[in-house]
């Protein structure tokens, strides 16, 4: 049986209740991640969580080194670190447990509000999800990054973002504008693809009860690298994509 | 899949939260810190390299000091065995030329004497002389004898003239 999602809605809009709640969590531990690795800052012994919080930031500088220069990327270091940061808590997030509540009688509520439950009589509600794992949310997060990049390119670099359009011959700009179209696209659904189908498989493997948990550790095991590899990739898109649209390369 | 654009508008309005936050609170002084020990790493290295630029500097420096105070000590060596040959030198031409002068002061004296002696000699030999001349004319003078003598003196004065 499919888990819907716990929505109210006020004044005809539709919240979604646990993305709102998972969303929020997300970037509080985020936070508090980042808060604690700097809790006790020190040039000459750094503790534990500094020094991984540090090789986070070399692994996003390099990054930024693979994807464009980081001379000039450098500015974007912040932005890829809340990225690969976020994006990766996401992707844990949603692996280990998840909270289901059943409803019956055809209403739920949720602190007095009436969860919309699409006209069936009995549903269950999913609580626990990784943020990624929800389109909405893959794609707001594409849709910011492909937005910065073509206002970067349009402030730093505008001649040849401009230009870009129309290589190497003018009658490809309806390609290069389907090339540009489809950047958020394929951005967001890669991620929000990966983690849906991970927790989707984690769903089924759970229905096979007992026999299915040797599956499930490994299929988790593999959610894990998954998780940290999207969380990788979409970092990696993000500044090739910036890089592309706002810092033009001498040589070409 | 059911495309929820709260969910949308949330995850966009909290990332940005989000990244504010994390840039302010969080990254800010990471980077801080970090730059911080690039910089210490790079004074450190720095102080290493002119510590040893130093040292090498000094060495050469005590080395041409070495080696100058061996030159100098080889100078005044030099120097004094020079003085000291050509003193020697001269003491020895000093004493000679006093002795030379010594001797010829001697040689004049022991001359002038000599010549002083004879004068004297002299000047008694003749008186003497015309004393015992004029005793032995006194004595022996006859007639003859002056007829001779004066003419041998007008002979003398015959051929003179």
């Amino acid at each position: 049986m499919e888990h819907l999602s716990p929505i109210v809605i006020i004044g005809g809009v539709k919240f979604d209740l646990a993305a709102i709640f998972m969303i929020v969590l997300t970037s509080i531990l985020a936070f508090v991640l980042a808060r604690l690795s700097v809790r006790n800052l020190s040039v000459e012994n750094p503790g534990k969580l500094q020094n991984f919080m540090e090789w986070v930031v070399e692994f996003v500088s390099n990054i930024i080194g693979m994807a464009t220069d980081f001379k000039r990327g450098r500015v974007y270091l912040t932005l890829g670190l809340t990225l690969i940061v976020y994006i990766f808590i996401g992707n844990m997030l949603g692996l280990p447990f998840n909270i289901i509540t059943e409803a019956h009688h055809g209403h739920a509520t949720f602190l007095g509000m009436e969860l919309f439950m699409d006209g069936k009589e009995e549903a269950e509600f999913a609580w626990w999800k990784s943020p990624t794992a929800d389109a909405a949310m893959t794609m707001a997060l594409a849709l910011t990054v492909i937005v910065l990049s073509h206002i970067q390119g349009l402030r730093h670099n505008r001649k040849h973002y401009l230009k870009h359009y129309f290589e190497p011959w003018p009658f490809f700009f309806p390609i290069n504008l389907i090339e540009t179209l489809a950047k958020p696209l394929t951005l967001g659904l890669r991620l929000y693809g990966n983690i849906y189908a991970g927790e989707v498989m984690i769903s089924v493997i759970m229905g096979m009860g007992f026999i299915g948990i040797p599956a499930l550790l490994v299929w988790q095991g593999f959610s894990i690298f998954v998780g940290a590899i999207q969380a990788f990739v979409f970092t990696m898109l993000t500044m090739v994509y910036i890089g592309q649209a706002s810092i033009h390369e001498e040589d070409h | 899949m059911s495309f929820n654009w709260t969910s949308f508008l949330i995850q966009i309005v909290a990332f940005g939260i989000l990244y504010l936050l994390l840039s302010k609170f969080a990254f800010k002084p990471l980077f801080g810190i970090m730059e911080k020990r690039r910089q210490l790493v790079k004074e450190q290295i720095d102080g290493a390299e002119k510590s040893r630029a130093d040292a090498e500097r000094f060495l050469e420096e005590q080395k041409q000091a070495l080696q100058q105070a061996r030159k100098e000590a080889y100078d005044i060596i030099e120097t004094a065995k020079t003085t000291g040959a050509k003193q020697a030198d001269e003491i020895v031409q000093a004493a000679r030329n006093e002795a030379n002068r010594l001797k010829e002061e001697a040689l004049r004296d022991i001359e002038s004497e000599k010549n002083k002696a004879i004068a004297s000699l002299r000047a008694q030999v003749s008186g003497l002389s015309v004393l015992i001349a004029s005793k032995i004319i006194e004595k022996q003078i006859d007639e003859q004898t002056q007829a001779e003598l004066v003419d041998q003196y007008l002979q003398e004065v015959g051929t003179k003239s």
